[in-house]
């Protein structure tokens, strides 16, 4: 069902359910947010797209991204009271992570260039002193690659992400979808000859695939084992163990064969 | 645990309501701890991941990785118990027990376990025994309308001395 | 036995000689054993250890108990002033009745409003009942618990769940406790009657860990209740079938948040999900859910037996029924006290608490737990309700009343209530995460004098931005601690100001 909703007094189309941060950034509203990913469901972390909501079924300030659109809904994104604990909430982001450049940028977008608070001091944190603890990565495994090889440990403020037990953890794919999603670049690996190394999660080791073709390590082994198993066999046969170069090479060399046996006939 | 036993508890729950939960609490009473490899156990038996189990145990503070002492003595740091007086309980038991932190955590939490293994000492948020506050439980017993004076004696029922544990 | 109350006279003794009334014993001890039999073997009691005596008893769901007459120079239970503000609706049984024995809970009427409910009341009926009570949720938020029941009634949806949270989380609060342990059959009728009105055959009991006492009661009481048909298949002969679970808590202040309780019966980390949806759509399992607390579900077998009208009555304006509050700290008779909602302050400290320990001025209370105020003396004319304890900057919360004499310190305390919450955020949301952490370093700063009047400015900064932007009740609660007691206790902040000492 369609409906009507009013971002910053602009009316605008959506689907009755939507969330309000996807419709605002369709709309090319600017809210910031850090946990939150359209492939995910919404988190309500970060805390950073609040809205004023005006006129609907309740009143006040709550997130964007989990405020589902209903017609008649009426938010405003910029209030000063708005502005004002993104503000708060960014010196405190600036104390958590004090290393990275994605906050300072925001930080100072918002006219906020340090912090009153003290700042987080963990010298070897593998994650380098850039986790929010969005928690993007820990739901990314989990929920759309089906790892869990890491997740929160602890809570409150003593909260970490990493592999049970601070261990090399077998259940991780190697496959960087952390690393990806992660909103501060916080998560760091190297692939060094043939092996990917998840240096955040406790140095964990995962072998990397060689092309069948050009013998170049392509891609982690557990990783390809779980992308098969979601492919069409079909494809699947065809494309199996050669790099993505080597994939193009061949599935242009039998496009071309197709071709000259179509006008072969 | 037997890996016998640890079947048998988890036989215990038909339903997956509270199952997690309950498994790990019952494994944490029996054991005294949560083990490693009875972790990894359960994440293979329950399917699922290992660092979901180990998120948990780590987010609840009725669980504790490290072996617990021979007997538990938990002050409870309760509001009613602490305007009357749990944190100088606190302090005696330290003191007479002999157990140093090795860094106070902010939150003022602490489990600390005496060096011949006989005593843990821990703290809790609230017995609910508020109307003999300050508290303190040994193992299952409550000792209420405790003072640090009486403390020694409480801990003599439960096998302390006060020279043994002096050079410890 | 389960426990009347009077927590400073334990332990108590019940003496009930055929014909004579019911004598309670107070401060019993072990030498006291050998008296006491001979004083009953005599057709006595031991006087000098008698507390009161209840001739009659009014169970208020059934017939009268008449225990007798006699022994009238043992004061009259109405006559103690511990009891004479009180007004048992709640605690209408404990003490009196063995909680382990369903036969005692049937015959001081248990169960006949379930009967009533089942056979001569629609679903419908029993939550306009219930509306018709004003009865609010006794958990804290006071939200009209009637209203609740509709939302996850009116779902389509064949599976519904119902659950009792017995996760009595806030410290210096224990009322759960005793009505678990002292009425554990109060706790499962209610249940039972908000199971049929919703629509929900199964239910679930999360209780923490800390209360063993209650699990035993509660599983002794569930299976005894199995045993009488009172739970399975078509109860009373209806169209009504009801399990329930017990799954305990493992220590974590914020499961008893709704979402995150559900998350934790479901094995996970309490961390609380975003709503909407909310659990009346999508609770437990995916499937709707509607939860109270152990307070509410004692309240319904009442409220169904003697109607929602006899209940509104009790109590003051929107503010219906009574509440068990929990009376500690620096107060010289401890223990659990029920009065009827907007009962002042003052009746509470003075009248049944007998003011300060050995005479000593009393300087302020703190209600509501980690997420309330604390309220000075000068307001304890302040009804004890949702509204009026909101308005003073405090709350009603589950009903904990912590009493601070004038040795108290309210950046102390201001500070203990940080620690906890701290302690018991679940990390999820930064303003709770790294809020309260800066607020407790400032607070510190403050105790070892160091702090200037720019980090109360913070403070104050913080604890706003903490209450508007958290994501759940603990955050959204959290700053209460603080700005009560800068908005009384001022004086004492600056007192600890660097250009202060100086």
């Amino acid at each position: 069902m369609t409906i009507q909703i009013t971002i910053n007094g602009n009316p605008c189309s959506s689907e009755a359910g939507e969330s309000v941060l996807t419709i605002a950034r369709r709309e090319g509203v600017e809210i910031p947010a850090f946990c939150h990913d359209e492939t995910l469901a919404p988190y309500g972390a970060c805390r950073m797209c609040l809205v004023d909501v005006v006129s609907g079924p309740k009143k006040g300030v709550t997130t964007a991204c989990t405020l589902q659109a209903m017609d008649g809904l009426e938010i405003i994104t910029d209030t000063p009271e708005i502005l004002r604990l993104r503000k708060v909430l960014l010196e405190l982001y600036l104390a958590q992570a004090p290393k990275s450049k994605t906050i300072k940028a925001l930080a100072a977008q918002h006219g906020i260039k340090k912090t009153r608070f003290a700042k987080k001091v963990h010298p070897e944190d593998p994650l380098q002193g850039q986790c929010i603890l969005c928690g993007l990565c820990v739901r990314v495994c989990r929920d759309i690659m089906g790892a869990g090889a890491i997740s929160y440990i602890g809570r409150g403020q003593f909260t970490e992400i990493n592999t049970p037990f601070y261990e090399e953890n077998d259940a991780c794919l190697g496959c960087g979808a952390c690393a990806q999603v992660c909103p501060t670049q916080a998560i760091a690996f190297e692939d060094i000859t043939g092996t990917r190394v998840m240096k955040s999660w406790s140095e964990t080791k995962v072998p990397l695939k060689q092309c069948a073709a050009c013998g170049n390590y392509f891609a982690p082994v557990p990783f390809t084992a779980y992308a098969y198993e979601k492919l069409d066999p079909a494809i699947r046969d065809e494309i199996r163990d050669l790099c993505p170069d080597c994939r193009r090479k061949e599935m242009t060399r039998k496009a071309i064969l197709l071709r000259a046996e179509g006008v072969g006939r | 645990m037997e890996t016998a036993r640890l079947n048998e508890i988890v036989e215990s729950y038909p339903t997956p309501t509270g199952k997690i939960l309950g498994i790990l609490e019952q494994v944490q009473r029996e054991d005294g701890y949560l083990q490693k490899d009875v972790l990894k156990t359960l994440a293979e038996k329950l399917e699922v991941p290992l660092s979901e189990l180990y998120s948990i145990a780590t987010f609840y503070s009725f669980f504790t990785l490290e072996k617990l002492g021979r007997h538990v003595v938990t002050v409870c740091m309760g509001t009613a118990c602490h305007v009357r007086g749990a944190p100088a309980l606190a302090d005696t038991l330290k003191a007479l027990l002999k157990v140093e932190e090795d860094e106070t955590t902010q939150d003022g939490k602490f489990q600390l376990t005496t060096a011949d293994n006989d005593f843990t000492v821990t703290s809790a948020r609230c017995f609910g025994a508020c109307s003999m506050a300050p508290v303190l439980r040994v193992d299952n017993k409550i000792f209420g309308y405790m003072t640090p004076e009486r403390i020694p004696a409480v801990l003599k029922q439960f096998g302390w001395e006060e020279d043994t544990h002096q050079n410890a | 036995m389960g426990c009347i109350g009077y927590c400073r006279e334990e332990p108590l003794v019940n003496i009930h000689l055929p014909g004579k009334p019911l004598i309670i014993l107070h401060r019993v001890t072990e030498k006291d054993a050998e008296e006491i039999v001979r004083a009953v073997a005599a057709g006595e009691v031991p006087r000098k250890l008698s507390l009161c005596r209840i001739n009659d008893w009014d169970p208020l769901v059934g017939e009268k108990l008449l225990f007798g007459e006699g022994f009238q120079d043992v004061p009259a239970y109405a006559e103690i002033p511990y009891f004479a503000p009180q007004r048992k609706v709640v605690l209408r049984d404990a003490g009196l009745i063995n909680p382990e024995d369903i036969d005692e809970y049937i015959a001081v009427g248990g169960y006949s409003a379930l009967y009533k409910a089942l056979t001569r009341m629609s679903p419908d009926d029993v939550i306009e009942e219930v509306k018709a009570s004003g009865l609010r949720g006794r958990g804290g938020a006071g939200f009209p618990t009637g209203l609740k029941w509709g939302f996850t009634k009116k779902e389509k949806s064949s599976t519904k769940y119902i659950i009792c949270n017995a996760d009595e989380g806030d410290p210096g609060a224990y009322m759960n406790r005793n009505e678990m342990e002292s009425d554990p059959h109060m706790i499962l009728e209610g249940m039972l009657i908000g199971a049929y009105a919703i629509g929900a055959r199964e239910g679930v009991l999360y209780i923490r860990a800390e209360y063993p006492l209650a699990i035993q009661r509660l599983e002794k009481a569930i299976g005894q209740a199995r045993d009488y048909g009172l739970l399975g298949e078509n109860i009373f002969g209806a169209d009504f079938s009801f399990t329930l679970t017990i799954a305990e808590g493992a220590g974590a202040f914020v499961c008893g948040e709704e979402t995150a309780l559900i998350a934790s019966i479901e094995g996970e980390t309490g961390r609380p999900r975003p709503r909407p949806p909310f659990p009346a759509q999508k609770g437990l399992w995916g499937m709707p859910t509607n939860i109270n607390n152990v307070e509410t579900w004692t309240n319904i077998p009442v409220i169904i037996n003697r109607g929602g009208a006899w209940f509104s009555k009790i109590g003051g304006e929107r503010n219906s029924g009574t509440k068990v509050f929990s009376l500690v700290g620096e107060v010289d008779r401890v223990g659990l006290a029920e009065v009827p909602l907007s009962t002042p302050i003052r009746t509470m400290v003075y009248d049944i608490g007998n003011g300060g320990i050995e005479g000593k001025a009393i300087k302020a209370v703190q209600t509501g737990g980690p997420s309330g105020g604390c309220i000075p003396a000068s307001l304890f004319d302040t009804p004890m309700d949702y509204e009026h304890l909101t308005a003073v900057g405090s709350i009603m919360g589950s009903g904990g009343v912590v009493v601070m004499d004038a040795g108290t310190s309210m950046v102390d305390t201001a500070r203990f209530f940080i620690g906890f919450t701290n302690e018991e955020s679940c990390g999820k949301c930064v303003p709770c995460r790294e809020g309260l952490k800066h607020m407790l370093m400032i607070l510190d700063k403050t105790l070892a004098g160091k702090a200037t009047e720019t980090d109360m400015q913070t403070l104050e900064e913080l604890s706003g931005v903490i209450k508007n932007a958290s994501l759940c009740g603990l955050g959204q609660t959290a700053p209460n601690p603080v700005l009560s007691t800068l908005r009384y206790f001022r004086d004492e902040y600056n007192t600890l100001l660097k250009k202060a000492r100086k």
